[in-house]
């Protein structure tokens, strides 16, 4: 995606927003942990520890949380895109002890888009002088008709005013 | 070719055919944008869309709505929510309303759930709550269609103001939507529609023009122009709106659309065939993403 308007740092800090957000929960999750030790009878349990990668969702409303590592997606828009990022979490003894956040997100999504889609190359675009083309009519934006036109300067009359 | 040009739904028309139109193919064209803007036009009071956004309500489902409203469906799903029929309160949120107010509120997204709120059937078109439709992605499109439709089945080109529909083979200038006396690229065509989208006249203010990201109800930045080649106008239009935002290109490709479209800052992207010859600086530069 070519952004200019939305740069980096803007897409950065939406992220670590969100991320931000991932972080308090767990930290929730890390407390309640320590108040109430784990009753250890669930064979399950250990099996959803031990499985990287698995999703922590449905955990059960005893706010426990087992020792493992979590990923989740997650995704927030931009004016023009919604972006995705991936977010690990390491969880030992109820404590957070690893976040890893994955990828630029705004490039791993277009890629996998444009990368189907769209004919490979961006090109730089060069105008040239429709008087020196030998065309019947122009396409672009729609022509506005007379009211809006007149509305726009109104404003601008105004604005100078 | 003799060209009948005329104002209507906001924009200049330009009718060519080898003959002259007859007052009798005048007339009907006439009636077929008449009934079309009474019926969709939220610039007009007695408009069925400015009435359903009164207090919401039902109607007898009009005759394109099923058409429409269907490409809008996938619209949606493809751009995950950019483009959505009930984006018409964003539109006039932003001063561009009935009145061109142009004074710019601050933006409000479209509804989310907009197929919860309007549905249709066979027989009838409801509004769950006061709200207003916008069909701008893809109506004027569709009204080509439907004049093009209506004209004896010869060599013509119907010209909205950029969506065109031609039948025979015509060449047309990309027009560089930062000069309109320059072209980006020239299309030749042939029994297809072309139509374009810039953000450059309908603006009114710095960052303010008509093309609405619907999740946020900001206008869109990164695309300035877009173009899209289809057998029908609408579907063309509807391309060329859903260019302006992700998915969009998935869109063409599942509809069997071709498409150019142009960054602000300068650079052209396009489908793998896409009938057009751009003008581009000398080689081609491959722009680092994200």
């Amino acid at each position: 995606m070519i952004t200019q308007a939305v740069s980096p740092s803007v897409r950065k800090s939406a992220a670590v927003v969100g991320v931000a957000g991932l972080l308090v929960l767990a930290g929730c999750s890390g407390a309640a942990d320590a108040e109430d030790a784990p009753t250890g009878d669930s064979g399950a349990s250990d099996a959803t520890a031990s499985d990287s990668g698995s999703e922590s969702s449905g955990s059960g409303a005893s706010g426990e949380y087992a020792d493992g590592t979590y990923t989740a997606d997650g995704s927030y828009q931009t004016p023009e895109t919604v972006e995705q990022i991936s977010v690990t979490l390491t969880l030992e003894g109820g404590v957070v002890t690893d976040v890893e956040i994955t990828g630029d997100p705004q490039a791993r999504e277009t890629e996998q888009y444009q990368g189907q889609f769209i004919d490979g190359i961006d090109e730089e675009v060069v105008g040239v002088a429709l008087d020196d083309l030998d065309v019947s009519r122009v396409a672009g934006s729609s022509l506005t008709s007379g009211g809006f036109n007149a509305a726009v300067e109104d404003i601008k009359g105004q604005a100078a005013g | 070719m003799p060209t009948w040009r005329f104002d209507a739904i906001g924009t200049l028309w330009e009718i060519e055919t080898g003959d002259p139109l007859g007052s009798g193919e005048r007339t009907r064209v006439a009636e077929i944008i008449e009934g079309f803007d009474r019926t969709w036009s939220r610039f007009r009071a007695d408009s069925l869309v400015t009435q359903l956004a009164g207090e919401g309500g039902s109607a007898s489902v009009p005759a394109d709505a099923d058409a429409m409203l269907s490409a809008y469906r996938e619209m949606f799903a493809a751009t995950r929510g950019a483009v959505n029929p009930l984006i018409g309160e964003s539109l006039s949120t932003l001063g561009y309303d009935a009145d061109y107010s142009l004074r710019a509120g601050e933006p409000v997204p479209a509804p989310a759930a907009w197929d919860s709120i309007l549905t249709w059937d066979e027989e009838q078109l409801a509004l769950a709550s006061a709200t207003l439709i916008d069909v701008g992605a893809l109506g004027k499109g569709r009204l080509v269609d439907l004049v093009a439709a209506a004209l004896a089945d010869v060599d013509l080109v119907v010209d909205a103001g950029g969506d065109i529909l031609v039948r025979g083979e015509t060449r047309i200038g990309l027009e560089h939507p930062f000069d309109p006396s320059k072209a980006i690229g020239v299309a030749t065509i042939r029994d297809q529609a072309l139509c374009a989208s810039a953000t450059n006249r309908r603006a009114w203010g710095d960052g303010l023009h008509h093309v609405l990201d619907a999740r946020t109800g900001i206008p869109v930045r990164t695309w300035a122009a877009t173009w899209a080649f289809a057998a029908d106008a609408m579907h063309a239009d509807a391309v060329a709106t859903a260019l302006f935002f992700d998915g969009g290109p998935e869109l063409a490709d599942h509809w069997g659309v071709e498409w150019v479209r142009m960054s602000t800052d300068g650079v052209a992207q396009r489908s793998a065939n896409a009938p057009v010859e751009l003008f581009t600086a000398g080689g081609t530069t491959r722009v680092r993403r994200g």
